[in-house]
């Protein structure tokens, strides 16, 4: 199973468990209806596509309304700490949440009770929480943004508003040198997969791959286009891909979906994350040999992921 | 389990001690974590009580403040040799559209209209809810960041905006 865990913008949402569902614009789980618009509903949207490609299980959600005051993030991280032994995810992603660093300790110890050890993935304010907790290294992929990434390079901040001028005046061409002093300082998980310009995976301070292709400025200010990586990189995993397979195709993912839309500073994600399926159709195949078929479409049909 | 002791990053100056005070009871009160403790020596300002909060709530704490009447200070990080907030804005032409960045924050608008099109960035739970409510609304009218938000990226989305609202009136455009 997958858990995808965050808080959602909507105040009027209490803390819903469940496997989730796609209508139109909305996202269903247990009941309750929730926006796929930006923050974790883009981020659960994305994994849904690609579990919806590989007709895998859909993944299951553990979402609160929290507009900021932290009353949701503090009900989810509740719910996950008293039952995330018993719902033993493979994969667990955690996303939009108010960084308290005394929640994700708290996590953390009681993720350790757990027989099988969830595949940890961690973006935004769950990111900030682990990283200035000093946790970083209990996760597998952190995806940090470039703003983010000289966050976790700078040894005093807790949070990206507060990282020293120098980092923050830096050029992206320095982001492989920050990605060297994230690792050094402990304050990066296993893999870091930096989201930009170009796009880094990296490994115990090592560049593992770059992607740049198709370049698509436009994308920067589409807010979403960051979460989407990290759903599509979750279910990636998910679905079998090493971290690193999964890494890049869900950076070659987005930028492939990302050109198909022709984008322009106003597009928003919802129409990026539909072009999703049309890109596993056309380009997983040719990206990997590793090729799925079902009766919409053409791509040769083994072996299976 | 073993229960965690709250620690926060951040540290609320008081005037005198039964501010301090009072600010503990409105922001306990209000659902935030906090711990009385006496501030580091060179934050000392003639008081010995000061509030460790979780930074990242600074906004919704100092506007509880504001709106109770409690007299502070100044909000700063806990950690020695971080003091002052991300002030560098960078500002980016896209033709028909521009993108200002403020620290971690990206603000998009159409330069004919002024309409917000894309708020980017940022990793707090009130981004997305200030995304829901300002975006493809024109600047002038859009509820602020800094009215609706409670943490770290609102107050920089505040700046972006702010920003934003100066280049759309004629300021440095680019």
């Amino acid at each position: 199973m997958m858990l995808l865990f965050g808080t959602i913008p909507d105040k009027n949402l209490t803390m819903t468990y469940g496997q989730v569902r796609q209508e139109g614009d909305y996202l269903f789980a247990n009941g309750q209806r929730f926006s796929r618009t930006q923050g974790t509903g883009a981020m659960i949207s994305a994994a849904l596509a690609i579990t919806n490609y590989f007709k895998l299980e859909a993944p299951h959600v553990l979402v609160a309304g929290d507009i900021g005051d932290g009353k949701g993030t503090r009900d989810i991280y509740k719910y996950l700490i008293e039952h995330i032994v018993e719902l033993s995810p493979e994969v667990l992603t955690m996303h939009y949440s108010q960084p308290i660093m005394s929640l994700m300790k708290k996590f953390c110890e009681a993720v350790k009770g757990g027989a099988n050890r969830p595949f940890l993935i961690a973006d935004a304010g769950a990111m900030y929480a682990a990283k200035g907790a000093g946790l970083a290294g209990e996760f597998d992929i952190f995806t940090p943004d470039p703003s983010e990434i000289a966050f976790l390079a700078d040894p005093l901040a807790t949070h990206p508003a507060y990282i020293s001028h120098h980092l923050f005046d830096c050029d992206a061409s320095k982001i492989p040198q920050q990605i060297i002093e994230a690792y050094l300082l402990k304050s990066a998980a296993r893999m870091l997969i930096v989201k930009g310009k170009r796009d880094y995976i990296a490994q115990g301070g090592e560049i593992l791959a770059t992607i740049n292709e198709p370049d698509v400025p436009t994308l920067e200010p589409i807010g979403g286009t960051g979460d989407t990586i990290t759903g599509l990189v979750s279910a990636l995993v998910y679905a079998g891909m090493t971290p690193k397979e999964a890494a890049v195709f869900a950076c070659r993912t987005n930028r492939m979906a990302g050109k198909l839309v022709n984008p322009t500073p106003a597009t928003k994600v919802k129409d990026i994350i539909d072009m999703f399926p049309r890109v596993c159709k056309e380009y997983y195949c040719a990206w990997s040999g590793i090729c799925y078929m079902d009766s919409s479409t053409t791509a040769p049909n083994t072996p299976q992921i | 389990m073993n229960k965690t002791a709250f620690a926060g990053d951040g540290i609320v100056i008081f005037k005198e001690v039964a501010q301090a005070m009072k600010g503990e009871k409105t922001v306990r009160a209000a659902g935030y974590e906090v711990k009385l403790i006496a501030p580091p020596p060179e934050m000392r300002m003639g008081c010995d009580l000061a509030l460790e909060i979780n930074l990242v709530e600074q906004a919704g704490i100092e506007r509880l403040f504001k709106e109770r009447n409690v007299p502070y200070v100044q909000v700063t990080p806990l950690t020695k040799g971080v003091s002052r907030m991300c002030d560098v804005v960078k500002v980016t032409d896209f033709g028909k559209w521009v993108m200002v960045k403020a620290g971690n924050m990206k603000l998009s608008f159409e330069k004919e209209s002024g309409l917000i099109v894309n708020i980017s960035g940022g990793g707090c739970p009130d981004i997305p809810y200030l995304n829901a409510e300002m975006v493809d609304k024109p600047l002038a009218s859009a509820p602020h960041p800094n009215k609706l938000g409670y943490t770290l990226c609102a107050t920089m989305l505040q700046r972006a905006y702010e920003e934003a609202l100066d280049i759309f009136n004629g300021g440095s455009r680019p």
